[in-house]
């Protein structure tokens, strides 16, 4: 008897040699368990649960155990002590282990001994890795000062490293992609109109009615956040989802606006308005905590029902439906404040909307409403603030743009002085957990930007399509093999007991090969640049230990509470007196912007083309897991959705398969096949983000589906936080060769 | 006794937490699966445009196709009721239907990896692993698909795609017991995937409001039972010498035979 060991079966198990199975009938000797060898045994016997896992494969940072046998992580689920998961975990936490054993995943420190973008690796030792980052560095610090050098962070990971850079090198050219492609709109916005950003922090458990305008929730999932969207759900909620198309939400919603995308804040406008002309707002909440309402009153007196019809293509009477319909359950309703919201460079405007509208309805600090939880907060320990000055060269205030814009320096500023060397030249370029080329708009200047730096390090636990411009590619371990990230947080449900936990993130396995974790990195490369001195922890675990002593708590105290501590919580309901919200802001209106939300029209989709828009799928977190075997697997490729009038016009069917092209002539790499539906509309194509990865490091993942970011060229930046609009593209169809115009 | 599984539709999300954590407890090959789910729609139908899921396992038949197609050596096999403890001997081959928990099960270290349960199973719900064969019997493969978890039930636990489901919407249970979770949803108008022509009582059972069962039955119900493949009928022509002979590789002309009848099968 023996087995036959396909290149499947060795990729999916290389790296663990433990991994074979016994040839003959196996009684375990603990159990007395009789084991078909052909039957693989499960991860429920005859393994080791191992507590304190932190989940990364989003930032939603689950609490897990592990599965253990001989060594190797077979499973793994959901704490069965959290309070926030539970005992789930979503796809891609299941799928963690594929990211732990991916065969391609970076082992030892690599050296580029060809050109950036067209690498050839060459193996070099930690000690030769440390010293040419720390010299290199050093030497685009002593030509070009501290703002010679630009960081595009991602991630837990990338916390230490990015303070190291802004604290103590002292640049403030740092981009995170979490704020300038993604959620700093929203919470500029919000801080902008409630004082506080506002987080996903809607009541949905306990809601009458819920408003999603674009959020996808299915196809972009966090557990615990799914979970109170159900909750909502099954306690009877009212939901409307405002989407291009028939999303997850919307195929549950009762009230589905066929938006046209672009422009939401004019339906926000008009129902905002009509709540207001009609005496349907809550009059003694804006009475008690609203400035500038008869600024804001009269700033959105033009937005009628039937203008907003009129821009938005949807019925007035529609409009007007979602906004009795709110009225009718208010405060009780979940105003979400999305969270991927850089769509179209006017979202600041809408994001205000969003926070507005939550006002207007009273649903603020009441079952229901927008109501922050009461957690607990562990003082984190990180760099000290040492380098002086620098704000002569911040390119924010050196551009005077952008005063609204969340903490770093807004991505185009940096890439603008990369390229132009204008107002100086920036040389040297760390990315840590980021893949700059598939998370920002218009790769080309991405390249121009790595092109000319002196030196381009990235640290990873995988090849991406940014590391192929890397100088010196680091091997990070992953976060189920080192200490870092304490989460903490309440109960989902606010109708349930009140508690809070602590949970530090604690390795479930040793990290294998020369992989090495930030605190490691970051120190040595401290180091090298003349920073010993300022070096705050040795290790992630002494910092981890130092972070719990905050709260009397510590990692050998964690591990006999299995992982996660659990104490009493607070009611988090009811608003504090003091609580203002900004209806009309003067800040804004110093600043020369809108100071009520304000309806500002997009580019209108030009003749021939379709505007492409994207999102999530349930089983990749941005473009991080497209190499995961088991999530490749479930979802190869992001099809192309396309209205079913417009593909029957264009003889295209379900599954053909096409490439795109934009309106500024930029092709896709590689190709995806059509999904035909009326569940879109005619004006939109769709695709789920995080396909198409041109690193042939990749074996699984390289060009599968259609990198939409590629597509994404257009540059429409949001005035007030200079974060990128990205659904502002326009794209055609190439099928067989043959580019073929979309009909109106 | 007869377990069964309801999806609940309406908590449905599509996630696939449940064909991940199949995947990781029961090692399947990563580009088969033991259950799988499937997007539908955005459709038209009679209720509205509708777009839902099609999460789909094993169904543990009544009459279940997949057992009688098993060429395998038949043995002897005692079974025992876990509640009871009282026993039943039967004479099965490779698979067949646990006479008192109603699971349907592969003795995999017996399967042959011809694939004819998986030809004849009308949901798709069986598939053959390649990547692993017992060479002592001959095989080609080892045939695999949902076991209900039984392993971890028979220890306390949740099938591993129920313990994951972030939205509860996977419901497993006793379908005879009438105070079990799962026989209320069946008296609710839970309902399994049937035609006129497949008729062979799955206790996997869908539940849903109108428009997405409706895409649901128009677009997943199995409308044929599979006709026997050649490779099938093959199998079991030369069942009578398989229970002589233990080692298919020294069928000789029989063997080639099979082999030849394989390679077409390919072709088909």
């Amino acid at each position: 008897m023996s087995f036959k060991v396909t290149r499947r079966k060795f990729l999916q198990t290389a790296s663990i040699a433990a991994a074979t199975l016994p040839l003959a009938k196996v009684v375990s000797a603990e159990t007395g368990f009789v084991r078909d060898p052909f039957t693989p045994p499960g991860s429920f016997e005859g393994t080791q649960t191992v507590t304190g896992g932190v989940c990364e494969m989003c930032f939603w940072r689950c609490q897990l155990v592990g599965k253990v046998r001989d060594k190797k992580l077979v499973k793994l689920e959901g704490n069965p002590k959290s309070i926030d998961n539970g005992k789930s975990i979503c796809a891609r936490g299941n799928a963690g282990i594929k990211l732990l054993y991916d065969p391609d995943r970076l082992k030892f420190p690599l050296k580029n001994v060809g050109e950036r973008g067209k690498p050839v690796w060459k193996q070099i030792s930690w000690q030769e890795a440390l010293d040419e980052c720390g010299s290199k560095l050093k030497a685009v610090q002593e030509k070009y000062g501290s703002q010679g050098i630009a960081m595009f962070p991602h991630g837990a990971s990338a916390k230490y490293p990015m303070d190291f850079f802004e604290k103590v090198v002292g640049t403030h050219n740092v981009s995170e992609a979490s704020f300038f492609q993604c959620r700093g709109i929203r919470d500029s916005a919000y801080m902008a109109t409630f004082g506080v950003a506002p987080g996903e922090s809607v009541d949905m458990p306990n809601a009458k009615a819920i408003l999603l305008i674009g959020c996808h929730f299915g196809e972009n999932v966090h557990v615990s956040h799914v979970k109170a969207y159900l909750k909502g759900l099954e306690n009877g909620a009212k939901l409307i989802v405002v989407d291009p198309r028939y999303s997850a939400s919307a195929a549950k919603s009762d009230i589905w606006v066929q938006i046209k995308p672009g422009t939401d804040t004019a339906f926000l406008l008009a129902i905002m308005n009509y709540l207001v002309q009609k005496d349907k707002y809550d009059k003694k909440f804006v009475a008690a905590h609203c400035v500038g309402f008869e600024e804001f009153k009269k700033g959105i007196s033009h937005a009628s029902l039937d203008w907003a019809a009129k821009i938005c293509d949807v019925p007035a009477k529609q409009i007007q439906e979602v906004a009795d319909l709110l009225a009718a359950n208010a405060p009780n309703v979940s105003i979400h404040p999305g969270r991927h919201v850089s769509w179209h460079g006017n979202d600041f405007q809408r994001i205000r909307a969003h926070a507005c509208l939550t006002a207007l309805l009273g649903a603020i600090g009441v079952k229901g409403g927008f109501v922050k939880a009461k957690g607990v907060k562990v003082k984190g320990i990180s760099w000290p603030k040492v380098a002086e000055g620098g704000e002569e060269h911040n390119l924010k205030l050196m551009a005077d743009k952008y005063h609204f814009a969340p903490p770093g320096t807004p991505t185009e500023l940096i890439r603008d002085a990369c390229i132009t060397g204008k107002p100086y030249p920036i040389k040297g370029c760390v990315v840590w957990g980021q893949n700059p080329m598939q998370t920002i708009p218009n790769q080309q200047r991405m390249v121009d930007s790595l092109k000319q730096m002196d030196f381009v390090m990235c640290v990873d636990v995988m090849p991406t399509d940014i590391t192929m411009y890397a100088d010196i590619l680091l091997p990070e371990a992953c976060y189920l093999e080192r200490y870092d990230y304490i989460k903490t947080g309440t109960q989902w449900n606010f109708a349930d007991k009140h508690q809070q936990y602590i949970a530090p993130r604690m390795p479930l396995v040793d990290a294998m090969f020369e992989r090495k974790d930030e605190v490691f990195i970051t120190n040595e490369i401290a180091k090298r640049m003349g920073y010993g001195d300022k070096i705050p922890v040795n290790s992630l675990e002494e910092k981890i230990n130092k972070e719990l002593a905050g709260v009397n708590l510590s990692i050998a105290q964690l591990k006999k509470e299995d992982g996660i501590h659990i104490q009493d919580g607070k009611d988090p309901y009811g608003v504090s007196e003091d609580f203002e919200v900004q209806l009309y802001n003067e800040d804004l209106e110093d600043n020369d912007y809108p100071a009520v939300p304000t309806y500002i029209p997009v580019e209108e989709v030009p003749k021939g083309f379709t505007r492409l828009v994207y999102g999530r799928s349930p089983v990749h977190t941005f473009n991080r897991s497209q190499n995961n075997v088991w999530l490749h697997n479930a979802m190869p490729v992001n099809p192309v959705w396309l209205n079913d009038e417009i593909a029957k016009k264009m003889g295209l069917q379900e599954g053909d398969e096409v490439s795109l092209v934009n309106s500024e002539g930029v092709k896709s790499s590689s190709k995806t096949v059509v999904k035909v539906t009326p569940g879109i509309r005619k004006d939109t194509v769709y695709m789920a983000h995080g396909y198409g990865s041109r690193n042939p490091m990749l074996t699984v993942g390289v060009n599968a589906g259609v990198d939409d970011q590629e597509l994404i060229t257009k540059m429409t930046i949001d005035p007030e936080t200079g974060c990128n609009g990205m659904r502002n593209n326009f794209v055609k169809l190439v099928k067989d060769g043959k580019t073929l115009d979309i009909p109106a | 006794m007869q377990y069964g599984m309801i999806i609940d539709l309406d908590r449905c999300v599509g996630c696939h937490a449940c064909t991940i954590a199949c995947k990781a407890e029961w090692d399947v090959p990563a580009d088969k699966g033991r259950n799988w789910v499937r997007r539908l729609g955005p459709s038209n139908t009679p209720e509205g445009l509708a777009s839902t899921y099609y999460p789909g396992l094993c169904n543990h038949c009544n009459e279940p196709s997949c057992v009688p197609a098993c060429p395998a050596d038949v043995i002897e096999k005692t079974f025992t009721d876990s509640k009871t403890g009282k026993t039943k001997t039967m004479e099965v081959a490779a698979t067949y239907k646990d006479p008192f928990n109603g699971t349907v099960q592969i003795d995999q270290d017996r399967c042959l990896g011809c694939g004819a349960c998986a030809d004849a199973c009308p949901y798709g719900a069986r598939y053959v692993n390649t990547d692993i064969m017992n060479e002592e019997i001959g095989g080609e493969g080892i045939a695999d698909k949902c076991t209900y978890c039984m392993p971890r039930v028979e220890k306390g636990l949740e099938p591993a795609c129920v313990q994951t489901c972030l939205a509860n919407a996977r419901i497993f249970g006793d379908l005879d017991d009438p105070n079990s979770e799962v026989a209320k949803y069946v008296k609710k108008g839970a309902k399994g995937l049937t035609s006129a022509a497949v008729n062979i009582g799955p206790n996997g059972r869908y539940y849903g409001n109108k428009k997405d069962m409706h895409l649901l039955t128009t677009t997943s119900t199995p409308t044929e039972m599979p006709s026997a493949s050649l490779r099938r009928s093959l199998m079991a022509r030369l069942k009578p010498e398989l229970r002589k002979v233990k080692n298919l590789g020294l069928l000789g002309l029989a063997g080639a035979v099979l082999v030849s009848g394989l390679s077409e099968d390919k072709k088909e």
